[in-house]
């Protein structure tokens, strides 16, 4: 009953919620791209570019534009805004690379998405280097001025839950909604899932795969590097280096376990989250802490090896569709 | 020039291209923080090629990458993507470090074998899960390798630090394992060298590990091109249906190419900790199974094209120390000038197999239209 207890502890379970938002917005990404037909191995890579655009643009901004006294509210925003922006553009650019590679050059998916990865370390070093002067941190940042919920908040027991909330994480549920209604409500959801599906239909009823496949892919990319843009600015108050800690695989993880639908990335991602909480959480036992930090790592194996048989991938997923040839 | 000559000169010209738009690449971030990219590159080349100790030390450098790359090229050939060599390699010099410090009184004839067999062992053990949940389960292994990496990371700290550590370090703030046995030291190539008369630095670590792997990939290469397994491996990795048909046993000739890599993935790390350090310690080098990714594509997945690529690697990371220490440009640089080579490469062999598939159906269209035309396109 205790442990019960311990396990839905309010507190845990707050912070398992601010856990779920990157994973769930990457994961989300995730599906517009492989729907699509185009395996996103760089999504961890294009987050790690949203952390750190996302962090060095807030500074940026907070430096060039000093808050006044009476407007500090509106101002303060200024500077996150443009943070994720400047995340989520960099996701989209770092994504192109890899809609270059696989999808115009039809290069390996996997391999294409693997030297995103290697290339968006190596660029982050630098470019840290270059802005901050050293190559694993930048400056400490202001994020979101926390939203609240009224009258929940003055409940002791929810209010972990009702406060401290980032508008990212509205946001992502907002997005979520959109995405679930994009892919199944509207032609472009339609003509996305057919290149996914059979390209060479899609192809002789007149839609342009290679157009929709960039969609996807650009999509996914600044989704991820929101996500990025929101573990940088809003979890960690700042880029540190090695911060995404394999959130980008873990939300492909949870695409796949969420039967590549943004409902059901919902669920498998909130699963995480708990986990990532849980890691974070129980720190004083007499586990041994490195084994508890990768309880999400754990979760991951457990779930592809225990509901790969029942998911279904778009029939075209991760195969080059190649025009003159068919 | 025939049709051949012509479609080799393309094959290897395409890693040379890839290296000089990666060069072009480069020279804009090198340009972009205000220095001169040909003095840099001229300074990497001197740095490189005019200083006795930069020979041994690419050298060295090489040599972790051989094994690395070597790993990785195993799983690629077999149509597996083994992104676990990290976290694999971890592992197997973990083991073997423990059976250099925590094994006592063996002769090194015994010893050192037994160490570094122990590290082959650690490694082949951390690929089993995921290619056995793959076969079994159908879970991709790129994710579940990669879960494994985090998970080896944070069972290497936690050995390191909790279970190992070397008591006589307490109440400093090193944290590593209590020094090897002599005996499970790997011996250097320098006395050997000398008596065939090349001289190398007296402090060069260079081991001999750099023979093994090269022995190491020419065994690849001839039991992939010359035997009845490498044969089977390749007809599974091009055409699944077809080797199914003709009686191969898919399943294990992937389960036993993914552990190969992983066996060889546990040889990545013992030249640094049996060869050079002579203890396992929390700074031991990381990123290696990843850099042996980018040395297996730059090979094109070809055992014997490892050694090359796996030297160009260790001269671009040495380059990399001369240039930030002598003209301030940071090593990052070159490790996106890695990236971009890769990627640049990808594309380079994807559009030079397109060509050369593309020529074929035009000389088997030419065969089929007329015999005095392909008797043409042959001789000509």
């Amino acid at each position: 009953m205790e442990l019960l207890a311990a396990l839905l502890n309010v507190a845990l379970l707050a912070s398992a919620v601010r856990l779920t938002v990157p994973i769930l917005l990457t994961a989300l990404g995730a599906v517009y791209s492989e729907r699509g037909g185009v395996v996103n191995i760089g999504l961890e890579g294009i987050m790690i570019m949203g952390t750190f655009f996302g962090a060095s643009v807030t500074h940026l901004v907070a430096t060039i534009l000093p808050v006044h006294g009476s407007e500090a509210g509106a101002t303060h925003a200024i500077a996150p805004v443009a943070g994720m922006l400047a995340a989520m553009a960099a996701g989209v650019l770092f994504s192109l690379v890899h809609a270059v590679v696989a999808v115009t050059f039809r290069v390996n998916q996997i391999i294409s998405g693997v030297v995103l990865n290697l290339l968006a370390v190596g660029l982050a070093r630098f470019l840290n280097i270059l802005f901050f002067g050293v190559a694993t941190q930048s400056p400490g940042i202001n994020g979101f001025e926390p939203w609240s919920v009224p009258v929940l908040r003055d409940v002791p027991a929810l209010a972990p839950l009702a406060t401290g909330i980032s508008p990212v994480i509205p946001s992502a549920l907002v997005l979520l909604g959109l995405g679930h209604w994009v892919l199944l409500r509207t032609v472009f959801g339609l003509r996305l899932r057919a290149v996914g599906e059979h390209p060479l239909a899609a192809d002789t009823l007149g839609i342009n795969v290679t157009v929709m496949r960039y969609a996807g892919v650009l999509i996914s990319g600044a989704l991820a590097g929101l996500a990025g843009g929101y573990l940088s600015i809003e979890q960690g108050r700042g880029y540190l280096e090695g911060m995404t800690q394999g959130r980008g695989f873990i939300a492909l993880a949870a695409m796949i376990f969420g039967n590549w639908w943004p409902v059901g990335a919902l669920g498998a991602s909130a699963l995480f989250g708990y986990f990532d909480a849980l890691s974070l959480r129980v720190v004083h036992t007499r586990i041994p802490y490195q084994f508890i930090t990768v309880l999400p790592h754990i979760a991951t194996i457990f779930v592809l090896a225990g509901f790969m048989r029942r998911a279904v991938p778009p029939a075209a997923d991760g195969i080059p569709y190649t025009k003159e040839e068919a | 020039m025939s049709t051949r000559v012509r479609l080799a000169v393309l094959q290897a010209a395409a890693p040379l291209l890839a290296i000089a738009f990666g060069a072009v690449v480069a020279s804009g971030i090198i340009l972009a923080i205000g220095k001169d990219p040909l003095e840099v590159y001229g300074l990497m080349l001197r740095f490189n090629l005019t200083r006795s100790d930069s020979v041994a030390a690419i050298l060295l450098k090489a040599t972790p990458l051989t094994f690395a790359g070597l790993a990785v090229a195993l799983s690629f050939r077999a149509n597996l993507w083994n992104i676990g060599v990290e976290g694999q390699y971890a592992v197997g010099a973990f083991a073997a470090a423990y059976v250099a410090f925590g094994v006592r009184g063996l002769p090194a004839a015994i010893h050192l074998p037994l160490a570094v067999l122990t590290g082959v062992a650690g490694g082949a053990l951390w690929a089993l899960l995921p290619i056995v949940l793959k076969l079994r389960r159908g879970a991709h292994e790129v994710i579940t390798s990669i879960m494994m990496n985090y998970i080896a990371a944070a069972l290497v700290l936690y050995l390191l630090a909790d279970v190992f550590r070397d008591p006589t370090q307490a109440g400093t703030p090193r944290v590593r394992t209590p020094l090897f046995e002599d005996s499970a030291r790997i011996p250097l190539l320098r006395p050997v060298l000398q008596l065939v008369g090349i001289g190398i630095p007296e402090h060069s670590a260079l081991n001999w590990f750099l023979p093994l792997g090269l022995v190491l990939c020419l065994a690849a290469a001839y039991l992939l091109a010359r035997t009845r397994f490498g044969y089977e491996v390749r007809a599974v990795a091009l055409n699944p249906d077809a080797a199914e048909a003709a009686g191969i046993r898919i399943a294990r000739t992937q389960f036993y190419m993914f552990l190969a890599s992983g066996a060889v993935a546990g040889l990545v790390g013992l030249s640094d900790v049996l060869g050079f350090f002579g203890y396992f310690d929390i700074d031991f080098p990381k990123g290696l199974g990843f850099l042996g990714i980018s040395v297996a594509l730059l090979a094109r997945n070809d055992p014997l094209g490892v050694v090359p690529a796996a030297l160009l690697f260790g001269f671009l990371d040495r380059g990399a120390q001369g240039v930030q220490v002598f003209s301030g440009v940071p090593r990052e640089v070159i490790t996106i000038l890695q990236a971009v080579i890769i990627l640049a490469i990808v594309v380079g062999y994807e559009l030079v197999t397109r060509y050369v598939r593309a020529q074929r159906k035009r000389e088997a269209e030419r065969a089929v239209a007329g015999p005095s035309d392909a008797t043409v396109g042959e001789g000509g």
